[in-house]
């Protein structure tokens, strides 16, 4: 019997791990959930291998997702980190940007403390200026210092990041070389986040550092438990998977690990499907993420907060807001309003029996019929609908409503809040958002899908098959990939062809060398440029793909129509290059079937459940897996992990893989 | 309108934020001015049909507060059935719901089949607007003549298209008119956007219930204003703080205020404030009820909306003649940021005894800005105008936070590498200012220090500084914070600058600016470790 003909992929979240597995020949596919182990990761893995009947031995490929890393530094569990600075700037992650996100609250604090507490930032006297020229040089004398402090400190990782390193990285450089071996960890700013503000890089390039540590750690014993070589990658930001080695240098790139591959996934569901604007809508517990996916790729962004510190480097542009089937609803003087505070997945929404003793969006979903009251959650939890009512009856008779017409309420006033999240992405890229399609995965999105198409003015809605398991499957499906993105600001008015055509051919190596040293051919590597553009006077830039050798008149021009597109004017200024961005491609064809979920098919019944216009209505409960033809709302079509809402007025069909097509009905 | 669907009108206000916030996105993203692009000084506002707030962004609180006037005064002036669908105006004064001249308005109403409906409102910091100094901040303005160009309401564009005679004229008034070009380009966009998204919100609910939900919006803020001025116990307070100068001999400029607390109305009297100063830091009535607003709804506590009816039950009495109402020609540039601020202090002082936990000890209660304006070889001027932070004031339960801005103001710093890039200074040190928060149960914050080498033959620099005499205030006990330090280095010696100066540099001076610490609270001798 042959072995090792299995390619994996995995996400683990916060409550379970899922997994989602393809058989290289025949393409079967399985899918099972686990719960996640915060404390014994790698354990919960091989669980997860277990659970779709397969062990080490039987692994190809293993590709996984996760934001366990950064959670890690998010929840403050941080490793012994020190900052190296210029002299006068070691102060840079404690002074920040000034700016606070919350105007008119006093009680909480205006900004995170810095990563890096401040007798652990040292300053070595040396400067450079803008354009890279050595102002002050760095002297022998200075390293021996810090060297000495290094070891008196006995600090685990060390991030080094000098005022300009983005133009000339010469200093960082000898420090690097003259600490190798010094302190077990290290990163440098110019290769961890080469670009302009100090803030931001130092920020970047300390959450690195921070999660080094942890990273090696982890993927050592990954790697000793799943010897696979080049087959054991992880998925990152920027949406494609990299190789262990890569990610143990720059784990920076897990941090959006997990909601990147849904994103990944939902790319590669819109290219078969022909779809050429989508949005995805992944709506979880106590976050829901979007993204907008235009002709099969996702957009990118530059900086991301992460527990109130910005990260910086070139990811997804995954939006997330604190809402999600945990929110809790509240009542005041100012009206109803849902989150931002949540139940989280302790103790949860009152209907999960499990001591939530406040209202949330899921339990106003409870009341309205839509979840199943057998059903067991993760097989621990069994829904208690008449807990929902109690905890959703004091709201109602405040407002002088019923209970089913306020928890329509509820659920409407989340809808909004999920379109804000919508709006925001799509004006974001200049886009009309009522063109996309909405594609709804995680446990809340297929529930809530065509309400927020409703409010949004959405016209379809596709629910991918796995939906449960969406992430696990955009680790499997995804391109291997690696970028690479750096600060050269050149004005197009007198463009430095030579210089800029050296630059690209930097970024280019860098950006292959990981794949290649992977094993990966290099004629088998596709290269994708972008230019980050803006007008002169302006900071903001926005992203120009371009090919090689450059040809600028075509670039302005793309530039000019974009901006118009984006803010509704151009003018005739000069424009310049802020930086250029290079990613290097090796695009990956992983086809699957329909998945076997590998449970026992819900039985079909009927179910009163309320919709738009207030009376209970008998509903089709109908099994996901039994879907053939078109059904029309109401309906609730469910499978062994989720629910898709299907009101009067729409209807829904599934095609030969599994996936859900919803429509309004012909009127 | 009893008929409202309260879901609709949930549904709708989180669209006003929304478009609100989409305004403030295009501003931030296309803008010129480091300034706006940077340091994010602008804010966007929707307002009903009558010039009421309804939407605003995550901006800065000064502006949101005078917003709340801005379309209201301008109605008073140019009546809207003068105004036609495609039309925007574009005005500065402080007559017409106005703060300080720099602060550039761009109103559009917004017509839903031939009705208006409702404006959007951009405001951006232009870094100059003409007038004596570069920058547009003159310390020693007699009025604000001296200060900047004046701009009554103009027609800056219609359904044709921009105005270009407006335009050009504005822009030949002003010191750097291709950035200037470019911010206005971007507030026009803005307001654009928003009419979009006000015009879907009434295609999809019906013009009617977009109305009736804006009208309905005031009501709900006004209850909660009610309810959170209920929340306090009746009675009389009073409290003042001072400004460090602007008195008839340069002594500190007294602001006062008397609040009467009954059942759920408030009345703020500022009138026992200091007659009109002889500095830029008078300001306009707006300024001073606006501060008065933001003081309320903090002092609550609660996370409530800032609709036009939250003003409703607050009642705000300025003196004629004095520095919250010095009339109209009356210079006004740093008030806008600096008074505004004391005002607060002011409040907050006076509900000391009463409600100490509901407050933090005073903090860098001032812009603490440093402008410098660099004269370019096509006579043009490039100017960076700069903020500073200081300590956060502590509070019953917590340290001060270092390094941060307070209250009304919400500007960022320019990092260093910006700086660098686009002005002739090296930025020589920036740090945080050690022990410089007071002491007490909890310490206040520590400021930050910042250092500016001049590389160009000549450079014109403002002060704009406050808390350089009088230092915050601790609570409960706790101890100030140190003051604000401005210092120049030149040739060796290093001499003090006033808070609020004027001067011109050359190649290798050095600047430095401290920023103050924040107030302790509670008593030194039991500090939590």
């Amino acid at each position: 019997m042959q072995t090792r003909v299995w390619d994996i992929g995995t996400d683990i979240g916060g409550t379970f791990t899922d997994i989602i597995a393809v058989e290289s020949a025949s393409n079967e596919t399985r899918i099972a959930k686990v719960p996640s182990r915060p404390d014994a990761p790698v354990r919960a893995m091989l669980e997860a291998l277990a659970a779709v009947g397969l062990g080490a031995n039987d692994v190809r490929r293993f590709v996984h997702g996760t934001t366990r890393v950064t959670n890690a530094l998010v929840e403050e569990r941080l490793p012994r980190v020190a900052l190296v600075a210029t002299a006068g700037f070691e102060d840079v992650l404690e002074i920040a940007r000034y700016r606070r996100e919350e105007l008119y609250r006093l009680d909480i604090r205006p900004k995170a403390p810095p990563l890096v507490p401040p007798a652990l930032c040292f300053g070595v006297k040396e400067r450079l200026d803008h354009t890279g020229a050595v102002v002050e040089p760095l002297p022998e004398a200075e390293i021996e210092r810090l060297i000495a402090w290094l070891k008196a400190n006995e600090v685990q990782s060390v991030a080094i990041c000098l005022l300009h390193s983005y133009a000339n990285p010469v200093h960082e450089k000898m420090l690097a070389e003259r600490l190798e071996g010094v302190v077990p960890h290290l990163c440098v700013s110019h290769e961890i986040n080469p670009e302009a503000r100090e803030y931001e890089r130092a920020s970047s390039t300390a959450f690195n550092a921070a999660a080094m540590p942890i990273a090696v750690e982890y993927l050592t014993e990954l790697e000793e438990k799943l010897p696979l070589g080049a087959g054991l990658q992880v998925f990152h930001s920027a949406g494609a998977m990299v190789p262990v080695p890569a990610v143990k240098r720059r784990p920076l790139v897990m941090a959006m690990s997990g909601p990147a591959a849904g994103v990944s996934a939902s790319a590669r569901l819109a290219r078969d499907l022909g779809r050429p604007r989508v949005l995805t809508f992944d709506m979880g517990g106590t976050t829901t993420d979007v993204c907008l996916i235009v002709d099969g790729a996702a957009e990118m962004t530059d900086t991301r907060m992460m527990g109130g510190r910005p990260l910086r480097q070139p990811m997804l542009a995954v939006h997330s807001i604190g809402a999600g089937g945990g929110s809790i609803v509240s009542l005041g003087p100012g009206g109803l309003t849902v989150g931002p505070k949540s139940a989280g997945s302790v103790p949860g929404p009152a209907c999960y029996g499990r001591g939530g003793d406040r209202p949330t969006i899921t339990d106003a979903n409870a009341v309205l019929g839509y979840l199943d009251p057998e059903a067991r959650l993760g097989d621990t939890i069994q829904l208690d609908v008449e807990a929902a009512r109690r905890f959703i009856a004091p709201i109602a008779k405040s407002l002088g409503l019923g209970l089913t017409e306020t928890a329509l309420g509820i659920v409407k006033v989340a809808n909004a809040s999920m379109a804000r999240a919508l709006r925001r992405v799509t004006v974001e890229r200049g886009v009309d958002g009522r063109d996309c399609t909405l594609l709804a995965f995680g446990g809340g999105g297929p529930m809530h899908a065509t309400g927020l198409a409703d409010i949004y003015g959405l016209k379809e809605i596709v629910v991918p098959a796995a939906s449960s398991a969406f992430s696990a499957l955009g680790c499997l499906t995804a391109d291997f990939s690696f970028l690479q993105q750096r600060t050269v600001r050149m004005p197009l008015n007198g463009f430095p062809q030579a210089a800029f055509a050296e630059r690209v051919g930097e970024l280019v190596k860098e950006a292959t060398t990981p794949l290649i040293a992977n094993g990966i051919a290099e004629r088998d590597i596709a290269i994708e440029h972008v230019a980050l553009m803006r007008y002169a006077a302006q900071s903001d830039s926005i992203p120009i793909g371009f090919a090689m050798p450059l040809d600028t008149a075509v670039l302005e021009a793309d530039f000019h129509r974009r901006h118009q597109q984006l803010f509704g004017y151009a003018t005739g200024e000069s424009c310049v290059i802020e930086s250029v961005r290079v990613q290097a491609v090796k695009a990956s064809m992983t086809p699957f079937s329909r998945p076997d979920v590998g449970r026992p098919p819900v039985t079909e019944r009927v179910r009163d459940c309320v919709f738009e216009g207030g009376q209970p209505v008998s509903t089709a409960i109908i099994a996901r897996e039994t879907l053939t033809a078109t059904v029309s709302g109401p309906a609730i079509i469910e499978d062994a992990w989720s629910t898709v809402v299907v009101p009067p007025g729409w209807q829904a069909r599934a095609d030969d893989l599994g996936n859900l097509f919803l429509n309004r009905s012909a009127a | 309108m009893s008929t409202l669907d309260p879901f609709v009108v949930e549904v709708i206000r989180h669209g006003l934020s929304a478009a609100a916030e989409e305004m403030s996105l295009v501003m931030t993203r296309s803008a010129r001015s480091p300034l706006l692009r940077e340091a994010g000084d602008l804010s966007s506002a929707i307002t009903d049909a009558e010039g009421g707030l309804v939407g605003q962004g995550r901006d800065i609180p000064i502006h949101l507060g005078a917003m709340a006037y801005t379309i209201r005064e301008l109605l008073k002036a140019c009546p809207a059935s003068g105004m036609k669908e495609g039309d925007a105006i574009i005005y500065n004064v402080g007559a017409l719901g106005g703060n300080h001249l720099n602060d550039v308005k761009v109103a559009r109403p917004v017509f839903v089949d031939g009705k208006l409906i409702a404006f959007a409102l951009s405001l951006a910091h232009w870094p100059d607007v003409g007038g004596t100094w570069p920058g547009s901040y003159l310390a020693r303005a007699v009025d604000t003549f001296q200060e900047a160009i004046r701009i009554p309401p103009l027609p800056i564009a219609s359904s044709a298209g921009v105005n270009r005679p407006v335009l050009d004229f504005i822009l030949a008034n002003v010191r750097d008119p291709v950035s200037c070009e470019g911010d206005l380009m971007a507030q026009l966009a803005a307001t654009t956007a928003a009419e979009r998204r006000i015009r879907e919100m009434c295609a999809q609910y019906g013009t009617q219930t977009f109305v009736d939900t804006m009208a309905r919006l005031h009501d709900l803020s006004e209850a909660e204003m009610r309810a959170a001025i209920a929340d306090l116990p009746d009675g009389i307070y009073e409290g003042e703080d001072f400004l460090d100068d602007g008195g008839p001999n340069g002594e500190p400029s007294r602001i006062h205020v008397k609040i009467e607390i009954r059942g759920d109305e408030a009345t703020f009297d500022l009138s026992g404030s200091a007659d009109k100063v002889s500095t830029f830091c008078n300001t306009t009535p707006f300024i001073a009820r606006s501060a008065v607003v933001y003081a309320a709804r903090i002092m609550s506590g609660r996370d409530m909306q800032q609709n036009a009816g939250a003003l409703r039950p607050i009642t705000i009495i300025t003196r004629p003649g004095s520095i919250l109402e010095p009339g109209w020609n009356a210079a006004v540039a740093a008030g806008n940021h600096e008074t505004s601020m004391r005002v607060v202090d002011a409040i907050f002082l006076a509900m000391e005894s009463v409600i100490p936990e509901k407050l933090s000890a005073g903090g860098p209660a001032t812009s603490g800005l440093l402008a410098f304006a660099e004269p370019m070889p096509d006579q043009s001027w490039r100017m960076l105008y700069e903020v500073h932070g200081g300590g956060e004031g502590a509070r019953h339960d917590r340290d001060g936070c270092p390094a941060t801005r307070v209250h009304l103001a919400n500007t960022s710093n320019t990092p260093a590498e910006v700086i660098e890039a686009n002005y002739a200074i090296r930025v020589e040190r920036q740090a945080i200012r050690r022990d410089s928060g007071g002491r007490g149960r909890h310490k206040g914050g520590d400021g930050v220090i910042r250092s500016y080498r001049v590389l160009a033959p000549s450079m014109w620099l403002t002060t704009c500084v406050e808390r350089t005499v009088m230092p915050t205030y601790g609570l409960s006990g706790g101890e100030p914070g140190k003051p604000y330090v401005v210092t120049l280095e030149r040739d060796g010696a290093t001499e003090p600058l006033a808070g609020k100066a004027n001067l011109l540099l050359k190649a290798g001076d050095l600047v430095t600016l401290e920023g103050c610490g924040g107030g302790g609270f509670g008593d030194p001798a039991t500090q939590v470790q």
